[in-house]
């Protein structure tokens, strides 16, 4: 041993040092060694130093300047909504933190995968109220899957592949990651090397479901007389929606989706019986009330779902098909609880289950359908008196874009009305706010899912309240030459709480008339084509140049003022008290 | 009201205290007390939380959105009977020059409490037990001398089970409370 290292000083060469990186550019090579392709972001003090290391990496990761921070985490949604990847948002410390804080909340709840990389002020300043310093992770703690503050330049590898780990598995969600500007600015202090993250000790989300379970849902599905599955967005996120399919094709159950679960099976499918909920179609919400045995699949049983959940499905027989185990039970009691991801354990199911005719029972669903038909729908597009009418809008887009569109709604009548009649023919088609029902989302989020998925026409329907909240976002589109196509339903209200002033409230309609500027006037001095259409025989031809546009284009559509959206289940009451009128 | 115990064994990191108590207080559910401490398990925490319930669902769903914090490697809720317990307590007891001597017999033979510290004019008694143990003793000490300071711990616990229960944790094949 001694004689060896004797010699070592003249055998070896001149040491090489290692080249080190700092913290910014570690972040950098996190990303690509992600395969992160776009981020959406707004710079700032605290995040400078990453910015200056993008300047290197713009022919890697595309990067795109929004013009708040919300219209960013509203973009990362609906590209992570497409894309199944996560978006991420890169934003400074302070404000710029506090401004994604709707859209970190909206995809929590949505169960959407997003990965926040936010400045904070230098790790000497923390707690001293410095300049643009929040206490983001206090702040995100309740909304996000995870969150974490890098405070050294080292640390970034392990946690970016940690934070994408986390982001994407299991049930998706968003993570947000504090990094000082120390860590930003700090070299490492060993070469930089990225793993990605396959497993954690304390987070194991089960995908593949224990056999028991799955064979007893298999035994209540083959007895049953009258079963019905709810599938909710967990299917489309598992990418399950074959298995879906080939399940309810073999045993012929009928299949009703949540909001969040529209376009998992094309609407047009002879076992799909529409969707469920508040303003959710007639029979597949009465009809819950009959089951046998219900299979609820990747859905959560929101209240919006339930109605008052004291008298929802007593008397059925409850299987729950669930990756987060904290949701069985929660609302709902399940009988037979399969904790796994959709798509295993549909595979798993589907060897078990018979084949099964339920002819009878499903035509009990086309039962309602015609009432509702009849009462509802026809006289929604078929009206030629008064303004046009939401529904005749979306119903002339669904049949021009073949229904092959991505459909980005905003939250109100229209959000309701998009999803009654547009007609889905390809998985992953709806992006909307579900479960938070954030006002200001879809033209962001049509931005987003445009740039996630650029092969597909996107076409975003949204509120004349909506769009006032994020507008500033035309911008960002016309700059990105993105051709996303926004439609406005302008009724000059705040059309859904105005429905609610007018059936709970006698009519008492407290601040929700809008004074609308001119829209298509604004988007032409950010640089937009766009029309407004007032007349029903014009609709057409304005959806028609629309569509044909090459380019973004935004069409306001001056809708009838005072609309309702029916069917209704009102509030607290149970779904069978649905009503029509 | 019933008593549970919710043990929860979570990686050793910041923010973790925050985000576990953020599940009771959106629940409304209040914290009676808690402890932590690292386990012999390096890097393995692990808390020791007392609530009052009248729902042994709820509790169950909390004890499930626990289990659901990224950091967190696993979660026990316990009724008292299903584990041994304590609390620790220390009295500062005035004994003034010429004032009432202190009966250490009594204090250590019925109570079971110990003496830990003699000051100048006071001394720190020792009583680990269950609360009532523990406010037993109060009451007594309160009849003979004045207490100028009184402090309870939080519960400890370990479960009726064999083994330690942080023994099983690197195998992490933790069942999903179903
Ligand atoms: C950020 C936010 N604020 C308030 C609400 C409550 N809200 C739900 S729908 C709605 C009205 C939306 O109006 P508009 O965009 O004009 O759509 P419409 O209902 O008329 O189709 C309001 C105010 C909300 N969902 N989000």
């Amino acid at each position: 041993m001694e004689a060896i290292t004797s010699v070592m000083p003249e055998i070896q060469e001149e040491p090489q040092a290692p080249t080190l990186i700092n913290g910014s550019q570690a972040l950098m090579r996190a990303l690509v060694a992600e395969g992160v392709e776009t981020i959406f972001g707004y710079p700032g003090g605290a995040i400078m130093p990453v910015y200056d290391a993008l300047y290197d990496f713009q022919d890697q990761i595309n990067h795109i300047l929004v013009r708040h921070e919300q219209g960013a985490a509203h973009a990362a949604e609906g590209y992570a909504r497409v894309t199944g990847r996560a978006g991420v948002c890169l934003v400074t410390s302070g404000p710029g933190a506090t401004n994604l804080v709707t859209g970190i909340a909206d995809a929590l709840i949505d169960s959407t995968p997003m990965v926040c990389i936010v400045g904070q002020v230098g790790k000497k300043l923390l707690g001293t109220d410095a300049f643009q310093e929040a206490d983001v992770m206090g702040v995100t703690m309740p909304i996000t899957k995870w969150n974490y503050q890098i405070t050294s330049a080292d640390e970034v590898p392990d946690v970016l592949a940690k934070a994408f780990y986390i982001a994407q598995s299991g049930r998706p969600g968003p993570v947000l990651i504090d990094i000082t500007k120390s860590a930003q600015l700090e070299l490492m202090t060993r070469p930089f090397a990225y793993e990605r993250c396959q497993n954690i000790i304390s987070y194991r989300p089960r995908l593949v479901p224990k056999r028991d379970q799955v064979e007893a849902a298999a035994r209540l599905i083959n007895e049953a007389k009258r079963p019905y599955a709810l599938v909710g967005h967990g299917v489309q996120i598992a990418k399950a929606e074959d298995e879906l399919r080939l399940f309810v094709e073999k045993t012929g159950i009928p299949v009703a989706t949540t909001l969040l679960g529209q376009s998992t099976i094309p609407t047009n499918h002879p076992l799909y019986v529409g969707w469920l909920g508040m303003h959710g179609n007639y029979g597949p919400n009465v009809l819950t009330d009959e089951a046998d045995v219900i299979i609820a699949i990747g859905m959560r049983f929101d209240d919006r779902v339930t109605g008052d959940a004291s008298k929802y499905i007593r008397q059925a027989k409850v299987i729950h098909i669930e990756i987060d185990p904290s949701e069985i039970d929660k609302i709902i009691r399940a009988d037979a609880p399969v904790v796994g991801d959709a798509k295993e354990v549909l595979k798993a199911l589907l060897p078990l289950v018979h084949p099964n005719d339920h002819t009878v029972w499903r035509n009990e669903f086309r039962k309602y359908d015609a009432i509702e038909h009849e009462s509802i729908t026809v006289p929604e597009l078929t009206s030629t008196e008064g303004k046009i009418r939401m529904a005749e809008v979306i119903d002339l887009v669904s049949k021009k874009t073949k229904g092959e569109a991505i459909l980005v709604t905003d939250v109100g009548q229209h959000q309701m009305m998009a999803s009654r009649y547009y007609q889905f023919r390809r998985p992953n088609s709806l992006v909307t706010s579900g479960g938070m029902g954030t006002m200001g989302f879809a033209l962001p989020a049509a931005f987003g899912a445009k740039v996630g998925a650029p092969d597909r026409e996107v076409v975003a329907i949204i509120g004349d309240g909506c769009f006032q909240m994020t507008l500033q976002e035309l911008g960002t589109i016309v700059q990105n030459k993105q051709p996303v196509k926004a439609i406005i339903l302008n009724n000059n209200f705040l059309g859904m709480v105005r429905q609610w002033q007018q059936l709970f409230h006698e009519r008492r309609y407290s601040f929700v008339e809008l004074q609308n500027p001119d829209f298509i006037t604004i988007a032409k001095g950010f640089g937009m084509a766009g029309h407004t259409c007032d007349q029903r025989d014009n609709l057409s031809a304005s959806l028609d140049q629309m569509l044909a546009h090459d380019g973004p284009y935004l069409l306001e559509v001056i809708v009838e003022k005072e609309e309702n959206v029916f069917p209704m289940v009102p509030a607290g009451a149970s779904v069978s008290q649905i009503r029509l009128k | 009201m019933t008593t549970y115990t919710i043990c929860i064994f979570t990686e050793n990191t910041i923010g973790l205290l925050n985000r576990i108590t953020i599940i009771f207080t959106r629940r409304r559910i209040n914290i009676e007390s808690l402890t932590v401490s690292e386990t012999e398990r390096k890097g393995v925490s692990r808390f020791t939380i007392v609530i009052k319930h009248d729902s042994r669902e709820a509790v169950e769903k909390l004890v499930r959105q626990i289990r659901k914090i990224v950091e967190v490697m696993a979660v026990f809720g316990y009724l008292n009977d299903e584990i041994v317990f304590n609390e620790i307590a220390l009295f500062k007891v005035s004994t003034p020059l010429g004032g009432k001597a202190l009966d250490v017999e009594t204090i250590n033979t019925r109570y079971k409490a110990w003496v830990v510290y003699w000051g100048l004019d006071y001394v720190v008694i020792e009583k680990t037990g269950a609360e009532t143990e523990i406010f037993d003793f109060f009451s007594y000490l309160r009849q003979q001398h004045e207490i100028l300071e009184f402090v309870r711990s939080g519960r400890v616990a370990v479960g009726k089970t064999e083994k330690g229960l942080v023994e099983y944790l690197p195998e992490a094949e933790w069942a999903y409370y179903l």
